[in-house]
């Protein structure tokens, strides 16, 4: 539940299926799934049915699409939460898996292909998907995480074997090699939210994009009504969204690009630019926020510093080159007052980091950051 | 959130054997009750006759008070029940609306963006309003519609509406002298029940699902006839067929969102209802509190005393405040049970506040108390979660929790919501009696303003409680203790487990353990404990020891960062100051849901208990 443009992630995928003319729609839900069916409900909302199937151990995305086995009783589609794609690609592989039993994937060409999952193709046919390689590819296509399958589907994944995660496409290399299976070719808005710097080019992209123009202004009217006797002080830009429980002091400054979730505090004098600030959050007095994600509850204190220059960034095993992020700052984590954050910092959930302290690599969940 | 529901037609004229079957005016009525948890605080319905036309019955109030008119030969009905957050739901603001001639009624779900422009156009061009809602534009213009082009009918005119309305919504609309309901939808849901001699709308399939399964979804932009046995829909003015489907799932867990129980979904709403309570109300930085409670200048001041009343879990969160109004506020504060409430002894009544915490607003013995004080002639604040409800009538001022429709019979996100309304309340009034100081203010109303993120955290460790009561939950009895702020969250997580597991569970004082409650500990008794800021933790936890020594099992709530290595059970609470003890009582509420589950109890509805009691 990742909140992009201050609303979660998921909601877009979901406008993007249901805009595409789908009205039933299964959750394969895990972790926090309370958050998930406390949004989205039975449906109604989005006027579609919701149902929810639980995978209780994270086996792989071809063992979560199995859970959905018993609420699927026809040709389906399977989308990515954390991709948000066109309804037209929707539409286009919901359509050929009504046409037959042959499993169908959407391809779309990026610049990083090795990042992903590069489709090795035969006109429409799909030879191989080999999962983030590590030998130099000559294509850019790539999985767009867009699939359109029968019933049979289910029986494959059952019959793959594989030695770590159950994933789908190790399903769908072995369907290529036998009975086949369709690509599709896509070249519209693909907006990939699984790294979590890749969350404010997204936020940017989606504050600045059309249907979310009407929402910024929304935000603007918001902004003067929760900035109440100090709106004359404080500065907001146009593209910057604040969700309608949001503090804002005086003096402050909300650059743009940048979404403000719901019962966050931005206190008196702060500068927040370029940055997700997750529900609850709060932004002590003359803090500096630029390039940054605040996570859930977290606490930055007063005069604390998160901004810095693009920067490498470390993820459990990888590194990531030339991040335009200056830091995250994790669920209900502390930041004392004062501390900076830079080059891609990444403090984890419930870190308290003390007054003053310089941050610039990798915090564990739950450490505490002493000076000295 | 509000609901809608139409019928046209006979049903069960086959089943009932040729006597006539349930009147339209009933049906529709039970429609509506159905719909309830979509909100109730005012409701109305619009009955097309062939002898008397049309007639219109609405109010504020719930469904079951709004008497469905006696007629004749119905031949059709619509209905709408209204849960309104902001504004007064006032009989006038009430659904179904009408034209100015009283020919055509229309109901609705969702907002008409430019309803000021066409109502500036229609009043000029003579239409008269009669309420302040933005549905209003609807009937009239369907009546201009049907002025303009004398071949027009219902449909047309609809149709015709439909394209000068921005917004979302769903409409029904019904017209004297049309055999038809004709609907309309964008944006807002609306769904088509096909029964055998009848047709249905509503936006809500549990609306009419013990009547029919085979339902009709319809599309934005869809505008629909209904006749009994007949449904024509139309898109951009073709005819469409939307195809007809079967609802396989039973009424109940249509709007439970895929929850087992209202009281788990509700115990997981709290972040954000908490949200919504907390929303604009405070400002940390200067340490005041905007509550919209309204006394003359002076009285706060004057004040010496406030008697809370209430009953069952409010009167829990009437205990808590009182300890944060002495606290902050620096004034007396009694908390009563509204039954066994009189207004006495020499109180001077204008310098006595009366402060009914009710969640619906129609509490018989909270309203009987608040009249009592009226009567003596002491002032009176309503805390209520029911916009309009008859206490808000009857006080002089109310606050609102704003913690949107609870279904659940057994309070969870309302006594939350209750006690951070009050703890807001003691703020107020300790700012205006110069009793609380600035930089004090200011660090309550920034452990508030923690509450819905801390409350998450909660959430986020279910499964260590579902643990804890998979392994506990079988005991003989059980009970919670407390101290300070403890003490009124001991309680209420004993109500909570008595009234949904039906196990015996009670609270009690923590320092009261040894003085008699204590002979009935033993080793098949778990204890849970209140061990956060604001309990006396420390002292708490000597009692603990004693029950402890008795060979019972003890399960504490903990601040972060403290840690007693003999507790059986710790569940971490954040720090969140005064509001700790009501974060740890979501450990409970979820410990009580979790017994009570695996017995396989009835949750949303235990044995004997309704969720409002309207009865002394």
């Amino acid at each position: 539940m990742v909140p992009v443009a201050n609303r979660p992630l998921l909601e877009h995928v979901l406008e993007a299926v249901v805009a595409a003319g789908i009205d039933h729609v299964v959750f394969v839900v895990g972790y926090r799934q309370e958050r998930i069916r406390n949004h989205f409900g039975d449906g109604d909302e989005w006027g579609i049915d919701v149902e929810y199937v639980e995978q209780s151990t994270q086996l792989g995305t071809g063992h979560a699409v199995l859970q959905a086995e018993p609420a699927v009783d026809g040709p389906f589609v399977v989308v990515n939460g954390d991709r948000i794609v066109d309804p037209s690609i929707v539409t286009t592989v919901c359509d050929r898996a009504a046409s037959g039993e042959t499993p169908t994937v959407a391809v779309t060409r990026v610049d990083n292909p090795q990042a992903y999952g590069v489709v090795t193709l035969e006109g429409d046919r799909v030879v191989a998907i080999d999962e983030k390689p590590d030998v130099p590819v000559e294509t850019g296509r790539i999985n767009a995480g867009v699939y359109g399958f029968s019933p049979a589907i289910f029986e494959a994944i059952r019959e793959t074997t594989t030695a770590g995660e159950l994933t789908i496409t190790a399903t769908l290399n072995d369907v290529a090699s036998a009975a086949g299976v369709y690509a599709v070719s896509y070249d519209g808005r693909w907006l990939d939210v699984s790294n979590l710097w890749d969350l404010l080019a997204v936020n940017a992209a989606l504050i600045g994009a059309d249907e979310a123009a009407s929402e910024s202004t929304v935000g603007e009217a918001v902004a003067s009504e929760t900035t109440g006797a100090h709106a004359d002080s404080v500065s907001v830009a146009d593209d910057a969204v604040l969700a309608d429980t949001v503090r804002v002091g005086p003096n402050v400054t909300l650059g743009g690009a940048t979404a403000i979730g719901r019962n966050a505090t931005v206190e008196a004098g702060a500068v927040v630019e370029n940055a997700v600030v997750f529900p609850d959050a709060v932004i002590g007095a003359g803090a500096v926020v630029r390039g940054a994600i605040v996570a859930g509850n977290a606490r930055i204190g007063p005069n604390a510093t998160v901004a810095g220059e693009p920067a490498t960034v470390v993820v459990g095993d990888t590194v990531h080159h030339d991040v335009a992020l200056s830091g995250v700052v994790g669920d209900n984590a502390t930041i004392g007052a004062g501390a900076t954050l830079t080059d891609g910092a990444v403090v984890g959930d419930d870190v308290a980091a003390e007054a003053g302290v310089v941050v610039d690599g990798r915090v564990a969940p739950g450490a505490v950051v002493r000076r000295g | 959130m509000c609901g809608i529901i139409g019928l046209i037609g006979d049903v069960d004229a086959r089943e009932t054997n040729g006597e006539p079957g349930p009147s339209v005016g009933d049906v529709v009525h039970q429609g509506l009750a159905n719909l309830e948890y979509r909100g109730y605080d005012s409701a109305g319905i619009a009955l097309v006759d062939t002898a008397d036309g049309l007639t219109v019955a609405k109010q504020s109030g719930q469904v079951d008070e709004l008497a469905v008119p006696e007629l004749d030969a119905v031949t059709h009905g619509i209905g709408h029940t209204r849960w309104s957050t902001h504004g007064p739901p006032t009989d006038a603001n009430a659904h179904p609306h009408t034209d100015c001639a009283g020919d055509v009624a229309v109901v609705h779900n969702g907002i008409v963006e430019n309803y000021e422009t066409l109502k500036n156009d229609l009043e000029a061009a003579g239409h008269t309003f009669t309420s302040d809602t933005d549905t209003e534009v609807i009937p009239h213009l369907i009546e201009d519609a049907l002025a303009t082009d004398p071949d027009a009918d219902l449909l047309d005119a609809v149709r015709r509406v439909e394209t000068q309305l921005a917004g979302s919504y769903a409409i029904c609309a019904v017209r004297e002298g049309d055999d038809r309901i004709v609907v309309a939808r964008r944006g807002s849901p609306l769904v088509i029940g096909r029964g055998t001699d009848a047709s249905f709308v509503a936006s809500d399939v549990t609306a009419f699902l013990e009547h029919t399964r085979e339902v009709t979804y319809l599309e934005d932009g869809d505008v629909a006839a209904l006749n009994a046995g007949r449904v024509q829909v139309f898109h951009g003015g073709e005819p469409v067929d939307r195809g007809v489907e079967t609802v396989e799932w039973e009424a109940d867990a249509a709007e439970k969102g895929g929850y087992d129980h209202y009281m788990r979904k509700e115990i997981h709403e709290q972040p954000e209802s908490l949200r919504q309570t907390l929303a604009g109300r405070l400002d940390v930085e200067s340490g005041d509190v905007d509550l919209d409670v309204s006394f003359p200048p002076g009285v706060l001041a004057d004040v010496e005393e406030i008697q809370i009343v209430a009953c069952g879990t409010s009167y829990y969160a009437g205990r808590y405040a009182a300890q944060l109004f002495e606290e902050f506020a620096g004034v007396r504060a009694t908390v009563e049970i509204a039954s066994e409430y009189a207004f006495g002894a020499g109180r001077t009544p204008d310098r006595t506040l009366v402060v009914a915490v009710t969640q619906s607003g129609e509490t018989a013995d909270t309203l009987g108390a608040v009249r009592r004080a009226n009567a003596a002639g002491a002032r009176t604040l309503a805390v209520t979660n029911t916009v309009g409800s008859t206490v808000t009538r009857e006080t002089d001022t109310t606050a609102y929790i704003r913690a949107g429709p609870e279904i659940g019979v057994a309070a969870t996100k309302t006594f939350a919501s209750q006690v951070a309304t009050l703890a807001m309340l003691a703020v107020l009034f300790g700012r205006d009696r110069g009793a609380l100081g600035a930089a004090d203010a200011r660090s309550v109303l920034e452990d508030l303003r923690g509450l819905p993120g801390a409350v998450q955290q909660v959430l986020d460790e279910e499964e260590a409680v579902r643990e804890a009561a998979r392994e506990y939950g079988d005991s003989e009895a059980f009970f919670f203790i407390g101290r300070a702020l403890g003490v009124p969250v001991a309680l209420e997580g004993a109500l909570k487990l008595k009234e949904i597991s039906y196990d015996h569970a009670e609270g009690f004082t923590a320092g009261e353990l040894k003085h008699g409650p204590l002979a009935l500990v033993t080793s098949e008794t778990p204890v849970l404990a209140v061990l956060t800021e604001g309990a006396d933790a420390g002292e708490t936890m000597n009692n603990v020891t004693e029950a402890q020594t008795r060979g019972a099992p003890a399960l504490g709530c903990v601040s972060a960062g403290e840690a007693y290595g003999t507790l059986d059970v710790s569940f971490s609470v954040p720090n969140v100051g005064v509001v700790e003890p009501l974060v740890a009582n979501v450990y409970l509420q979820l410990f009580a849901y979790h017994v009570a589950n695996a017995k396989g109890r009835a949750i949303d509805k235990p044995r004997n208990l309704a969720k409002s009691v309207t009865v002394e």
